[in-house]
């Protein structure tokens, strides 16, 4: 087996001076392949996101992506490296067209005809956004600002994606479609590392899974392999909405 | 017919040094959220370069403007660093940065008056004092070549901000902080750049307010009222509302200057402030109702 392209591990992290958040958090992310966290609303899997592309500050332990160790390094300096992120919020500019946020996916390039071209290239695959291209971010219903999040990654070819939640707040048939641009970008080489509460849904498409609570690592495995364990499926896969209960 | 026309085309002069003098303000607030009372005060240190230029060289203030940008953006730049880049991660950051920028702007006019007293000045080239007579309108020459190097400099910032690569990372960084680093922007660098960019425009507006008003150093807090009015207005941190605020608001006063007196032209700003606050807080073009 190759070396891992991300390991994240026994990290401890919190907001400005706060609390830890994050206590004793890993993860070994393989490359190629689609990852899947898990864990009650409040475990820390947003911060462990943001942990990873330098948005706080890791106290304890370390991130670790092509044997290089990203601790103490800038979010700018970490995208740069090939590492994408579409936070919960989908970190899009409302106020800037869907071009112009395109455009802004490749915003380290210097080459100009290329970044053009591949948002060209972009639109085209995803036609709902060529439609739109000069309408602002802010304008475009849930599921499309999504779209435009997730699509917005492709324009710097990322070696990994990692997505938050992108499934939040959009209607069933809207999610799969979601899950469709996910399974796209694996099969173009780009390893996904998502954070799902619809735990299901995220697991089936996943190859690799890990359940975080309470802001520990507490399981790491094949996805099918959680989807069957009988605990985790008590404590984070219960069917329909009464999903959390306390250890 | 004639004289509204007359005052209109005064309104829109003026209108046009306005913006330019709300444009790094509302710059500046926009990427850095710091709402930067020191500004005006910068805009006398601008008038201040020009002045002395023509005083003791005979220089032409449209010429030395340049000069007076770049002096004004580099004492920008050590500004920063000395007073704000700490501060920059604190919580209580945007609350800090009016206190911070208040003792600044009281720092400098002392420091202004101390160094050149405070005995009003004013630059006067030939065109300050000439005018351009159309029909029955008459036209201060001084007026309309200050709006109208206010509005190519503001042209030339728009052009900036739309199309450069450098533009695109200041507009970024306004609308979402978060997302801007998240694209691979250097927000911290983006933020000095701006501050530099924002203090320019106060030197170059400073140049062109010298041969239009009569300055000291204690006019700032005149000012501070009537930038504060075009910021909220256009929507606080918008630059393109910051400029249709100003001129709205320029006209406005040039009517109320003509037809009431000129001691409520300027209340016009300040009334304008308190009834927008109380109004409609996020101006004209701000969806955020939150001020800081
Ligand atoms: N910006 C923040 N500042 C302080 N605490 C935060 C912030 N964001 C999240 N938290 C806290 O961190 C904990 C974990 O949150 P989060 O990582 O968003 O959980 P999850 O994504 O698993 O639902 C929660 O207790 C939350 O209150
Ligand atoms: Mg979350």
């Amino acid at each position: 087996m190759t070396a891992p392209l991300l390991e994240i591990s026994g990290i401890e992290a919190g907001y400005g001076n706060g609390p830890s958040i994050l206590e004793d958090a890993g993860l070994t992310v393989e490359n190629e392949k689609i990852h899947c966290i898990i864990g009650p609303n409040g475990a820390g899997k947003s911060t462990l996101l943001k942990s990873i592309c330098g948005m706080l500050k890791i106290r304890k332990g370390e991130v670790v992506f092509k044997g290089k160790r990203l601790n103490g390094m800038r979010p700018d300096q970490i995208i740069a490296l090939g590492i994408a992120f579409v936070p919960q919020e989908r970190a899009l500019f409302p106020k800037m067209t869907v071009r112009e946020n395109l455009r802004m996916g490749g915003y380290r390039m210097r080459d100009k005809n290329e970044l053009e071209r591949r948002v060209g290239e972009v639109m085209e695959r995803f036609p709902i956004l060529g439609e739109r291209e000069k309408q602002h971010a802010g304008n475009l219903s849930g599921g499309q600002q999504q779209t435009l999040a997730m699509a917005r990654t492709l324009i710097s070819k990322p070696e990994i994606v990692m997505l938050d939640e992108p499934s939040l707040g959009l209607a069933p048939k809207i999610v799969s479609e979601m899950f469709s641009i996910v399974k796209m970008m694996a099969e173009g080489g780009i390893t996904v590392l998502l954070v799902e509460q619809n735990a299901r849904i995220g697991l089936q498409y996943a190859d690799r899974g890990a359940v975080l609570d309470l802001g520990r690592t507490i399981f790491e495995g094949p996805a099918a392999e959680i989807l069957e364990d009988p605990r985790i499926k008590r404590l984070y896969l219960g069917g329909g909405k009464a999903e959390r209960k306390p250890l | 017919m004639t004289d509204i026309l007359q005052v209109l085309i005064l309104g829109i002069a003026l209108g046009g040094v306005y913006a330019l003098m709300g444009s790094g303000l509302s710059l500046v607030f926009g990427v850095m959220r710091i709402v930067n009372l020191a500004h005006p005060i910068l805009i006398i240190g601008g008038a201040y370069v020009a002045y002395w230029a023509f005083r003791l060289w005979g220089a032409d203030p449209l010429a030395t403007l340049p000069l007076a940008a770049l002096i004004l953006s580099a004492t920008g730049i050590l500004l920063y660093k000395l007073v704000f880049e700490k501060d920059a991660k604190s919580a209580k950051y945007s609350e800090m940065t009016v206190l911070l920028t208040f003792s600044v702007a009281m720092i400098a006019e002392g420091a202004l008056g101390s160094a050149f007293t405070n005995t009003q000045r004013v630059t006067s080239p030939d065109y300050a004092t000439d005018a351009i007579f159309i029909g029955d309108l008459f036209i201060p020459t001084g007026q309309v070549y200050a709006g109208a190097v206010s509005l190519a400099i503001i042209a030339a910032l728009a052009l900036f901000l739309k199309f450069s690569r450098f533009g695109y990372a200041i507009r970024a960084t306004t609308q979402n902080r978060e997302a801007a680093e998240l694209m691979g922007v250097n927000v911290n660098f983006v933020g000095v750049v701006s501050f530099a960019i924002g203090v320019g425009l106060a030197g170059a507006a400073g140049s062109l307010i010298s041969f239009v008003f009569s300055f000291f150093p204690g006019k700032h807090w005149e000012w501070i009222a009537v930038l504060m009015s075009l910021v909220v207005l256009g929507g606080m941190g918008s630059v393109l509302g910051t400029v249709v605020a100003a001129f709205a608001l320029s006209v406005i006063a040039a009517f109320v200057g003509a037809w009431i007196g000129s001691t409520w032209s300027t209340m016009t700003f300040f009334l304008a402030l308190f009834v927008i606050l109380l109004v409609r807080p996020q101006g004209l073009f701000g969806e955020r109702p939150e001020l800081a």
